[in-house]
């Protein structure tokens, strides 16, 4: 073969390395360029939806507290399940916004200083009707003398509500459900806070585990399923404990229950 | 003479519900759906309280405060209405002179009880 020959070759796959380049590039440019569209979207649409359900949610504790008169007790249940249903949906929006926020890196850590076991109490607290309708053994376990942690208050609730809200739901009634926290083995940064959510629920199985971290996934996404949810829950738990620089993953097989555990690095106020 | 609300609010359906539950509560209410009615609202009839929506179609519900805060005489007291209490949401209302934050839909009974404290508060200056 020519010199010649192998030149103009080199050449003209240069040429069209570099076309193949700019092809990429502007494939990258365009998906993010969808995904920020994507997020604003989300964002609009919750911002949007919120509005009107306001304005029902009022005019249904106008007419359940008696403000127009006295109800009888079944015009407030009734009533009562127009708000609980308006106020679902609203949880359910405000998911959406969170995750849209998260999903365009507008989330920040507001750090305070206070104990885990108030946050679980707390959010033990939000649960208690649900857990009682339900029939369920709710178990709170907290190892002595932990370190108060330095870390976002809101954010731990949220992460703990959504394990929480799911280990109810995915629990038939009579089961078990239960949190508890210790001291989790140290990393190379220093100490951890270990926290289990755990249930005697439907479980996962183990093709599934990477799946339901994801967003808007579910495992049973027919219409029929019995849990009405985002599919949002996990994935913002997950981010929100990565902020933190902890980790979040399941343990758990078919039939056999969940454990879901994360960890929150233990940082001093400063 | 019933307490003055103004409440300052871009959505027709909001506006409906909260006048409704703030009139049957024993409240006289006037209702804005812009900055510049409301400011205009402020300077005729200096209401007791203002129920503040912080998104006003385009308009930042709180540029509404510098003229809040310029008020002679007594100022009426600010309340931020948001959809989304996030920690610097709030931080920005309470540093432009908001009494506080409420995340709607405000609960009915409690919007009651906090206007008969804040009117209280005035009441007694
Ligand atoms: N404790 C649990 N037990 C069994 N399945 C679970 C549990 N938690 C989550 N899952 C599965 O993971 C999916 C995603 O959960 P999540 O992200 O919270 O969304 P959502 O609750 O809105 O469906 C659920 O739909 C369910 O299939
Ligand atoms: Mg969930």
């Amino acid at each position: 073969m020519s010199r010649a020959y192998i030149d103009d070759v080199s050449a003209e796959r240069l040429a069209l390395l570099q076309e193949q380049n700019l092809e990429l590039s502007r494939l990258v440019a365009e998906l993010r360029n969808e995904a920020a569209l994507r997020t604003q979207f989300l964002s609009n649409i919750s911002h949007d939806l919120r509005t009107p359900l306001t304005a029902i949610i009022t005019h249904g504790e106008i007419l359940r507290d008696g403000i127009l008169g006295e109800l009888t007790l079944r015009q407030k249940d009734s009533v009562g399940g127009i708000i609980g249903g308006g106020r679902q949906l609203l949880d359910m929006i405000g998911e959406i916004l969170t995750y849209a926020r998260g999903a365009a890196h507008q989330l920040t850590l507001t750090r305070t200083e206070f104990s885990i076991a108030s946050a679980v109490e707390q959010v033990c607290t939000l649960n208690e009707s649900l857990v009682a309708k339900k029939k369920l053994d709710l178990t709170v376990n907290i190892e002595e003398g932990l370190p108060p942690l330095y870390a976002d208050r809101d954010k731990i609730a949220h992460i703990l509500g959504n394990l929480l809200g799911n280990a109810i739901d995915f629990t038939l009634p009579g089961g078990r459900v239960w949190i508890t926290c210790s001291r989790g083995a140290p990393t190379e940064r220093g100490h951890v806070l270990l926290i289990e959510v755990g249930d005697t629920g439907i479980g996962i199985a183990p093709e599934h585990h990477d799946l339901v971290f994801r967003e808007f996934a579910q495992v049973d996404a027919s219409a029929s399923r019995q849990h009405h949810g985002t599919g949002l829950g996990l994935a913002i738990a997950r981010k929100f404990v990565e902020l933190h620089d902890g980790r979040l993953w399941v343990e758990s097989s078919r039939g056999k229950g969940s454990r879901f555990f994360f960890t929150i690095p233990v940082r001093s106020a400063p | 003479m019933l307490p003055h609300i103004l409440l300052v609010e871009d959505n027709a359906l909001v506006i409906d519900a909260l006048t409704m539950l703030l009139e049957e509560t024993g409240h006289r209410v006037s209702a804005a759906t812009t900055l510049a009615q409301a400011q205009r609202v402020m300077s005729e009839e200096s209401p007791d309280v203002v129920l503040l929506d912080l998104t006003l179609g385009g308009e930042d519900g709180l540029s509404l405060m510098p003229s809040v805060n310029a008020t002679r005489g007594t100022r009426p007291i600010v309340v931020a209405l948001t959809g989304h209490d996030d920690p610097e949401t709030h931080a920005r209302c309470i540093a432009a002179g908001c009494r506080t934050v409420l995340v709607k839909p405000i609960a009915a009974m409690k919007l009651k009880g906090q206007l008969a404290e804040w009117l209280g508060e005035r009441a007694a200056f």
